[in-house]
């Protein structure tokens, strides 16, 4: 599998963190995203029209969707780990991956706004990713109540994976951890994954 | 206004062995942390090098280390360790200002402001933490919605037939915390239905100061 990556960009280190827990091979093509704007380049255009990475390949397939590529490489998982195969567990998984994907994009947005120049509204987008952390910290602090430490069961899904990013760079826009204390548990317990890999801005501590 | 006295600034299960959290009274920064053999610690939360926030560090056996340049601190706030000059014996002027410090009810505590004389701590019932709560507004805000009064930094609200005793953090003149404990022994149907009432009270007090 290749993907197209940008280090410093959270929605390719996402790729690269499930490949890495699903211990997959990921051949990195480095893409001048910031400041030469390259996935906006001719070649790039062919590729994804949208003019954005990540953009994952794999022998004819193509995918330009985070969701998209996510799914894909957690069902190519051999081992199956982290999309549950219960019914009620997959629908929860599925249900936080479209709030990570979706929903939490404002907080992509706004470490974009703060540290790469891109445009928008600073103040209104990191206001957005603190609402949201606060439903996934509420939601984590009644998960804790049945004994469930992550998002949609007690081991840790795609969905944690995906949505795991968006907490451990938010200081990149000025949104400290100090209020979402059940976040931080659970942040300190992704970090113990099997595979589990940092990228700049998220601190290793060992 | 600064209150001097005995705050809760985090539930003790919120802070585990090994793990640091910064925390705000009153507009004081301070890093809240456990070392690995459970005890806790308050101190004010900037690395005398550089000013680096010690909440962003990592907590290394019985010393935290700064995130930025790794020096390391001892359990009395001294620094011990340079990496970038491991053979140095550090001297002892460099060392991060400690708060009073203590466990009860289900809560830590630091006695403010800093430099303060820490007398007794508050001697509570064995309480467990359900969850800390932050809210966009004053103690006072939240002492009014709730009809009740706080008395050294607790208050006391009955809610689902539970009997909760609320930890009282001030962050700011706009910003709380409170810290809510349950009775041991209290059923997961009751607090599940406290925690309803949390995220409504905070619905409902954050609500009406965009109103005022
Ligand atoms: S700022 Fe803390 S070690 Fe340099």
């Amino acid at each position: 599998m290749i993907l197209h990556n940008y280090d410093l960009y959270e929605d390719c280190y996402r790729v690269r963190l499930l490949a890495s827990c699903t211990e997959q091979e990921l051949e990195l093509v480095n893409v001048d995203a910031f400041p030469g704007a390259e996935e906006k380049s001719e070649t790039y255009l062919k590729l994804n029209p949208l003019g954005r990475l990540p953009i994952l390949e794999d022998g004819d397939v193509i995918l330009r969707d985070l969701a998209a590529i996510l799914i894909y490489v957690a069902e190519k998982d051999a081992k199956a780990r982290f999309i549950p195969t219960e019914a009620k567990a997959r629908a929860a998984m599925f249900d936080w991956l479209g709030f990570a994907c979706g929903d939490l994009s404002v907080a992509t947005q706004a470490r974009a706004v703060a540290l790469l120049d891109a445009p928008g509204d600073g103040v209104a987008l990191r206001a957005q990713a603190r609402a949201l952390f606060r439903v996934l910290d509420d939601h984590l602090t009644r998960q804790a109540l049945s004994g469930q430490g992550y998002v949609a069961g007690d081991t840790a899904t795609l969905a944690d994976l995906a949505l795991f990013p968006a907490f451990a760079l938010s200081r990149d826009f000025n949104l400290d951890h100090d209020e979402f204390p059940a976040l931080r548990l659970w942040a300190r317990r992704m970090r113990t994954l099997p595979g589990f890999i940092t990228m700049p801005g998220i601190p290793d501590y060992h | 206004m600064t209150q001097s006295g005995w705050v809760p600034v985090a539930l003790s299960a919120m802070i585990e062995a090994g793990t640091s959290a910064g925390v705000v009274v009153d507009g004081a920064e301070i890093v809240v942390w456990r070392d690995i053999s459970g005890k806790a610690h308050a101190w004010e939360d900037r690395c005398p090098h550089r000013g680096m926030k010690m909440s962003f560090g990592f907590v290394r056996g019985d010393h935290i280390a700064c995130l930025y340049h790794g020096w390391e601190y001892d359990e009395s706030g001294n620094c011990q360790y340079i990496p970038a000059h491991p053979d140095l014996e550090v001297p002892k002027s460099i060392c991060i200002s400690r708060y009073g410090v203590a466990e009860t009810g289900g809560m830590i505590w630091a006695h403010v402001p800093l430099g303060s004389e820490a007398g007794a701590a508050p001697e509570l019932a064995e309480a467990e933490g359900l969850r800390s709560l932050y809210v966009d507004a004053s103690v006072a805000a939240v002492a009014s919605a709730l009809g009740s009064d706080v008395s050294g930094s607790m208050l006391t609200v009955s809610t689902a037939d539970v009997a909760l005793s609320i930890g009282v953090q001030p962050i700011s003149d706009t910003q709380c915390a409170l810290h809510v404990t349950v009775p041991m022994g209290t059923s997961v149907e009751e607090k599940n239905a406290v925690l309803d009432w949390c995220e409504a009270l905070r619905r409902q007090v954050e609500n009406s100061e965009a109103m005022a």
